[in-house]
């Protein structure tokens, strides 16, 4: 059997509608936006969005829209998901909490009926008397509403428009009456019928336009009193109400289809159009008043300027609009009155979306064991790279150039009622050096009472308005408001001061075996007690547990030579616990703290280990000793407060943030190479702020609220759709996409991009499939007409700088790439392959694959070789070029010549558009024939099929999990596993892949790649997992595929079943049914897979669900089986989402 | 008139696969366009031949699982296993040549028609490697499973349909048009959902047994059938309304040939053997067949396979499909044998150059 676990590491992204309305209460507006299968409710206030809400659906949403029933001041939502569910969700707000209830839901799918090929459309009658919808060929579906019903119930009528491109309801008719724009042989027509919702049927035809635009395609029906329709089309826009018509064909629309639209008034004489092009639009209706009432006079049409391509738009309110996107990120932006530089459109907000994922690759730049996905993100203008690590993000704000930092502390100086800290003192070997921040200027200044001749080992605000400085020879203690020295104690004889620490009322000193117990009090320094250990100290802290105390009562020690953390008691310093730690590497930093009213002590090594323990308060007990590895060099602990939370700062050459969430430590990397002190920091210009020291400098700058995932962007003005690693060269390659339009001089681009702008560019040579062989788009293009041109770009995997774009002649396409070595050659190169892309051709006839080296800054074309075909996927094979050509899978060697040359071939595939290797083993996923397994021979030099799945399933991505486990994805969004049957008994079931593991996911993976988001052996795991892959996602999502033992599998799925009770969900879509495979007419429940972000929802659960949840569950712990309790499902379910 | 606007090239260039490839990943929706390109490519897959070649002529065929049923000119039901071609088990099923057989889902039931000596339909159960006669139906030339759940039969005789009992094999009804249309090739159908029968141009409910309404006449042979999303009816060229009875559209491609649809959504459009020989002298011979969409009935592909066509069957999951293929040269002796076609592979080298040729040869990995 195979089992494994799922779980979404980002959600999707990529944003399927939005809408705004009326829904938490009649006088709040909403944003609300859907994206795949989440519902995001927003509050529109004037300082911008405030997010109140997300809610998950199970289902994968393909039409949201809203509507307000007649006798009611609220909007309601309808959602109709991929797989015909139907809801009504209303948002109840109680005292501020809200709740989204399901009014009515239902399920609309019809055995028989053939899904419509053009996808789902829905619309509600502006009255809510019904909704419609266009979901299976020939049919159209009605909802009638029913106030009380709980159950939606749909009927098909017989629609004769077969091809039906959009569908809406008209405004102000008695019965509810639907315009269609459909095609026939003759061309397009706009048709409208009447609906009898009595006896269930189309009434009558009540107006219809023959002909409208051949491209026609959008709908926007028009507001009472005006009524009728607009008919979007490619160049022209309509109006139309059965009787008036009016036409304009506006001059700015030539190069895009309008997608989407928003109405901006009530009154219906305005509306935003947005194309694919991200250009915005703004259609002014004019009207007259007639004997008839207001009719349509004339339709004016105004270029706004640029936006996210959008999926949908939505007027907010006061001129700002939100753009849901799926090619790029969601905007929120206002409308000026005024244009500036020709653009009345200002941004105000860009909200990520990683959507449409095209590949991507894993990698670890830091060389920290913690690998980050670069993406090929976006498509179009639109198109970017996205950096995603997990890890806490530090938002540098100044930068101070001072090298040999060895502390540094913050201090307010001066009696000043002002919260802020004024001043920053830093430690050098010999001296110390003090800086006072006026706002953002920082000077050097001094304090009369320091000694700035000595290293500062420590210094601190402490009572009574005083200064603690504490040097190798005393501790000094300075009157803030004067400055001056006001005591100061040294260790008695030659004795110097070796590690110590402070709170507000105590010192605690240690000169070798030595400590001293030091209070302060107003105006001196009390030495209360002394004692002698054992060893030497090597560090020490007094941090008081209690955050409202400011003194200590306990004491931790860490010791030389024995090795040992030791708890001593408080005034008189007695030993009360000891603890030894194993190996014989010196503690280097101890620190008391408490995360979340659980007392820790935590003990860095000097090897970047560390030990943490649970600490008793009163006895100073230490248990549930744990370790983690943090760095590789000596690392220091230091706590700061972001957000109100207590955390810690673990300085070391990878700097980590320490935080506990739901009473575990969880260990985050900072985007910080090196760190070597630090100190919280918060000035009246830096607030809330850390300064960081590491060789070189000092970083004021902010912490990110602590969150799991990091995107950086990096766009790049056009389409990216491949991305490879190479390390020799330290760069990146990436294929893209942009789009130039011919002018009288030939092609050009239309904007400023990543290939326009590389610091080298070269051209291919035109290649030719045969002599005389057409090149017709670029040769007989006319005037206007739009070329893809396709780029090669080598990027510096720092910078993310393009340092190369080498550009193909059109229609040459680059279709995959890869980084390799081969064969004996000590180069890597970059293997790119191409083929000549004719529209009117069904597939490619002709391609090349091309060895390029990338070498002090230069691109060199080493070899090439024709193919007749398009190479879909390249994949190095134990030194050769393995390629996927069409319906080919062919072995090429790299020769002493530097060419490639053919080896073997196979020809079983569609189109072998994936493949992986592993071993002498390659998976590859066909267009519809599913997975197959071929095994090269080397001896003979040849392919053979071992095995494949027969089911067909039109692939989309592939992955080898080990020897014998394959994953795939298929284009409707599920996931499977096939396994090798290695020990059937007969030649016939060995050639089968049977299919062991099937999932739906609900979004369709693109890409798998080997690889993990987190650091590798970071303290240890409770859950057995085993490899990981990674995924990507059409809509934005990244997510994570595991392998897992039998017993543990049991024990998840056996949550997964108490959860699915518990938790109901919005809509009352059965989890079963959400996650139900389904191809085609083939329906078979989920197994072999657990659902993640199902089991990751436990944590969420109030205390008592819990229970419930884990009521009768069994669990192996320490290979000893017991019923398990809530504690140990919570840890064994944290762990699992340490994995992201 | 102003020239119409170019298609958008966003929503148009899917044609070519390879830009195609990149808009699927990117979210925008191919599926049409993938499977139209799928279905104009058969390979040749496996060819399945009896041993005694010589002396047996195959004239009809259904996939069912990994096996493929058999009927021949001399009356034998043979059951190969599709994957290597050998022969499983045999019986003599008629006297006379087997027109039509067909397995039901489960493959443990099959029927068998013959057009000329009664019993002419007779149902099987397969068990044990064996045929088991389990109903004789005598006076039904044409007999198929019911669809929902298959516990009926539906018996042609002549312009009669009727409704057996599967276990009992009593009639459970019977449909006899008021005024027949004498359809010479008259096969009574039900749709997907066994509330309604085609039989000699008669559409009728089954619950109540009433005549709904007779569609009017264009050709003499084929009395049509139904399409599998129940809301039109293929009679030959024409395709009607179920609902209006209104003629929706005419696919002349489709004249005088038998349809068989895929789970795909496409149909096979063949003219079969079986019908050929009642009427030699008019029917010119057919070498190939049609791949329709299933959506608009627009052509995706003709296929020549250069033989005869006695029979098509297509997989359960559309992935393949089975052709009775009928070579009769001047010189040669006639000869036939089943080709299973793989859908959407190209022809290689290797199984075009075995197309080619006549000697029977059947190794294609493939």
């Amino acid at each position: 059997m195979s089992h494994h676990y799922v779980v979404t590491a980002q959600k999707p992204t990529a944003v399927v509608a939005c809408l705004t309305g009326n829904f938490t209460s009649p006088t709040d507006l909403n944003l609300i936006i859907a994206r795949n299968n989440q519902v995001e409710i927003d509050l529109v206030t004037p300082e911008g969005l405030r997010p109140l809400k997300e809610i998950n659906i199970n289902g994968t949403i393909a039409v949201m829209r809203h509507f307000r029933p007649p006798d009611s001041n609220k909007d309601l939502l309808f959602i109709l998901t991929r797989r015909y569910n139907v809801m009504i969700l209303e948002a109840r707000m109680v005292n501020d909490v809200i709740t989204v209830v399901t009014k009515a839901n239902g399920n609309v799918s019809d055995s028989v009926g053939i899904p419509s090929e053009g996808g789902v459309i829905a619309a509600i009658d502006p009255k809510a008397r019904v909704i419609g919808m266009c979901l299976y060929q020939g049919l159209f579906t009605i909802i009638p509403m029913d106030k009380d019903a709980s159950e939606l119930k749909a009927t098909n009528l017989r629609m004769d428009e077969l091809n039906v491109y959009d569908v809406e309801f008209l405004h102000g008719c008695l019965n509810p009456t639907v315009i269609v724009i459909h095609k026939d042989s003759d061309g397009r027509h706009v048709k409208s019928h009447e609906i009898n919702l009595r006896d269930k049927e189309f009434m009558k035809i009540a107006w219809k336009q023959d002909n409208v635009e051949t491209e026609a395609t959008m709908l926007i029906p028009v507001p009472s009193p005006i009524g009728g329709v607009i008919v979007i089309g490619r160049e022209s826009i309509v109006y139309h109400d059965g009787s008036n018509y009016h036409a304009v064909a506006p001059l700015t629309f030539r190069q895009s289809t309008i997608n989407c639209y928003a109405r901006v008034s009530s009154n219906g004489l305005r509306y935003l159009l947005g194309n694919m092009d991200g250009q915005l639009y703004m259609l002014f209706l004019g009207t007259a008043e007639t004997s008839k009432g207001v009719t349509v006079k004339d339709i004016k049409v105004e270029q706004l300027g640029e936006i996210s391509i959008p999926e949908c738009i939505t007027y907010l309110d006061n001129g700002f609009l939100y753009i849901g996107a799926r090619h790029g990120d969601s905007q929120l932006v206002r409308l000026n009155s005024e244009a500036i530089d020709g653009s009345y459109v200002v941004p105000v907000e860009n909200f990520t979306n990683l959507a449409p994922i095209l590949d991507i690759a894993v990698v670890d730049l830091d060389r920290q064991g913690q690998g980050q996905i670069i993406t090929c993100s976006g498509s179009f203008k639109d198109g970017s790279l996205r950096i995603i690590r997990i890890g806490i993000g530090i938002q540098e704000h100044a930068c101070i150039d001072l090298p040999g930092i060895k502390g540094m502390w913050s201090l307010k100086v001066g009696v000043d009622e002002s919260p802020y800290e004024n001043t920053l003192v830093l430690a050098f070997v010999g001296h110390t050096r003090i800086l006072t921040l006026s706002g953002e200027e920082v000077e050097e200044t001094e304090i009369p009472g320091f000694a700035s001749d000595l290293q500062t080992f420590l210094c601190s605000n402490v009572d009574y308005d005083q200064l603690i400085q504490v040097t190798s020879d005393s501790v000094r203690l300075v009157s803030s408001a004067t400055k001056a020295l006001v005591a100061e104690w040294r260790p008695t004889g030659d004795r110097t001061i070796g590690v110590v620490s402070c709170n507000t009322t105590q010192i605690l000193v240690a000169s070798a075996c030595d400590i001293f117990y030091i209070v302060i009090e107003d105006g001196s320094l009390r030495e209360q007690s002394r004692r002698t250990l054992a060893y030497e100290v090597a560090c020490l802290d007094i941090t008081p547990l209690d955050e409202t105390q400011k003194k200590s009562d306990l004491v931790a020690v860490g010791l030389w030579t024995d090795i040992s953390a030791v708890i001593l008691s408080l005034p008189d310093l007695e030993t009360i616990y000891t603890e030894k730690l194993s190996g014989e590497i010196i503690p280097r930093s101890i620190l008391m703290t408490t995360f979340e009213g659980i007392h820790y002590l935590l003990c860095a090594l000097g090897d970047g280990s560390m030990y943490y323990f649970i600490m008793d308060q009163t006895t100073g007990q230490l248990t549930d000793k744990k370790k983690v590895t943090l760095g590789t060099q000596p690392t220091t602990l230091r706590t700061f407060r972001s957000l109100s939370t207590t955390n810690v700062f673990a300085c070391s050459d990878r700097p980590t943030v320490i935080y506990s969430s739901n009473h575990k430590l969880v260990f985050s990397n900072v985007n910080l190479k090196e760190v070597n002190h630090m100190c919280s920091l918060n000035a009246q210009a830096y607030p809330d702020s850390l300064a960081l020291a590491n060789k070189n400098a000092v970083i004021l700058g902010t912490i990110d609220e602590i969150q799991k995932l990091h995107i950086r962007t990096v766009p790049l003005g056009e389409g990216p759709r491949r991305i490879a690693y190479q390390e020799s060269s330290q760069t990146f390659a990436v294929s893209t996409l942009r789009i130039d339009v011919h002018g009288r001089g030939g092609a050009k681009p239309l904007r400023n991009s990543a290939s326009t702008q590389a610091q080298n560019i070269t051209c291919s040579s035109n290649f030719l499939p045969k002599p005389g062989g057409g090149n017709s788009t670029a040769a007989n293009a006319e005037v206007g007409q739009e070329i893809d041109v396709h780029n090669l770009l080598v990027i510096d995997q720092n910078t993310f700088e393009v340092l190369h774009a080498h550009q193909f002649v059109a229609p040459e396409t680059i279709s995959s790439l890869m980084s390799a070595k081969l064969g004996d050659d000590p180069n890597t190169y970059y293997v790119v392959a191409t083929s000549l892309v004719i529209p009117e051709e069904p597939e490619p006839k002709v391609g090349r694959i091309i060895i390029f080296h990338y070498h002090e800054n230069k691109l060199t074309q080493v070899a090439e070789t024709k193919v007749d075909g398009t190479c879909y996927a390249l994949v190095e094979f134990n030194g050769k070029v393995l390629a996927g050509i069409g319906s080919f899978v062919r072995l090429y060697e790299w020769t002493n010549e530097k060419e490639l040359r053919m080896e073997c071939n196979i020809q079983n595939m569609i189109a072998a558009l994936f493949l992986k290797a592993k071993g002498d083993f390659i998976l590859v996923g066909d267009l519809m024939r599913s997975i197959t397994l071929l095994q090269h021979k080397q001896m003979e030099g040849i392919f053979v099929e071992i095995a494949r799945d027969c089911e067909p399933k039109w692939m989309r991505a592939v992955e080898i999990l080990d020897d014998d486990t394959f994953l795939g994805s298929e284009t409707n969004g599920n996931l499977f596993v096939c396994q090798k049957d290695s020990a059937a008994t007969t030649d016939e079931e060995r050639q089968l892949l049977p299919e062991l593991a099937r999932f739906h996911l609900g979004d369709t993976v693109n890409v798998f790649r080997h690889g993990s988001l987190v650091m590798q052996n970071v303290g240890e795991r409770t859950t057995p997992i085993n490899g990981c892959v990674l995924y990507g996602t059409c809509n934005g999502a990244i997510g994570i595929v595991t392998q897992i033992p039998q017993d543990f599998y049991d024990f998840l799925h056996g949550l997964e079943e108490r959860l699915k009770k518990i938790i109901k969900s919005v809509g009352k879509i059965e989890h079963t049914y959400y996650r139900n495979f389904q191809i085609n007419s083939k329906v078979e429940p989920s197994e072999g897979f657990i659902d993640g972000d199902l089991i990751e929802s436990f944590l969420d659960l109030s205390r008592d669900k819990m229970r419930d949840a884990v009521q009768g569950l069994e669990l192996t712990l320490n290979g000893e089986r017991k019923s398990a309790d809530v504690e140990d499902v919570i840890k064994i379910v944290e762990d699992l989402t340490r994995m992201h | 008139k102003c020239p119409d606007p170019k298609p958008s090239r966003l929503l148009s260039s899917n044609y070519n696969l390879t830009s195609r490839h990149a808009r699927t990943q990117a979210g925008f929706n191919t599926s049409r366009f993938d499977r139209r390109y799928v279905h104009t490519h058969f390979s040749p897959w496996r060819s399945i031949r009896s041993a005694d070649y010589e002396d047996l002529e195959f004239t009809c065929c259904d996939l069912a699982g990994k096996y493929i049923i058999v009927g021949t000119q001399q009356g034998d039901g043979r059951v190969f296993n599709m994957n290597d071609g050998v022969e499983q088990f045999f019986s003599n099923c008629h006297n006379f040549s087997v027109d039509a057989i067909k397995a039901n889902r489960a493959g443990d039931l099959v029927i068998t028609s013959s057009f000329w000596r009664t019993p002419t339909s007779i149902l099987w159960s397969i068990a044990d490697d064996e045929f088991k006669l389990k109903l004789r139906l005598p006076d039904v030339t044409y007999c198929e499973f019911s669809q929902t759940v298959q516990d009926r039969l539906l018996g042609t005789q002549n312009e009669c349909a009727t409704l057996f009992d599967i276990n009992t094999g009593s009639k459970v009804a019977s449909f006899t048009p008021t005024i027949p249309n004498l359809y010479t090739k008259n096969r009574a159908t039900l749709c997907r959902t066994d509330e309604l029968i085609l039989s000699d141009g008669v559409l009728w409910d089954v619950r109540s047994g009433k005549e709904i309404h007779k569609f009017d006449k264009f050709n003499q042979c084929i009395s049509g059938v139904f399409h599998p999303n129940c809301l039109e009816i293929i009679a030959n060229t024409e395709v009607w309304d179920l609902r209006t009875f209104h003629l929706l559209q005419t696919v002349p491609v489709l004249d005088q040939r038998n349809c068989t649809f895929s789970p795909m959504h496409v149909i096979y459009g063949a003219s079969l053997g079986a019908d050929r020989d009642h009427d030699m002298e008019t029917t010119t011979y057919d070498t190939s067949f049609n791949v329709l969409d299933a959506y608009d009935y627009s052509s995706i592909a003709t296929i020549d396979v250069k033989r005869n066509i006695n029979d098509l069957s297509v997989s359960a999951n559309g992935s393949l499909i089975a052709v009775v293929e009928d070579y009769s040269g001047y010189e040669s002796k006639q000869e036939t044998y089943v080709k299973i076609y793989a859908v959407g592979v190209k022809k290689s080298e290797r199984s075009e150059e075995e197309d080619d040729e006549e000697v029977p040869e059947s190794d294609e990995d493939g």
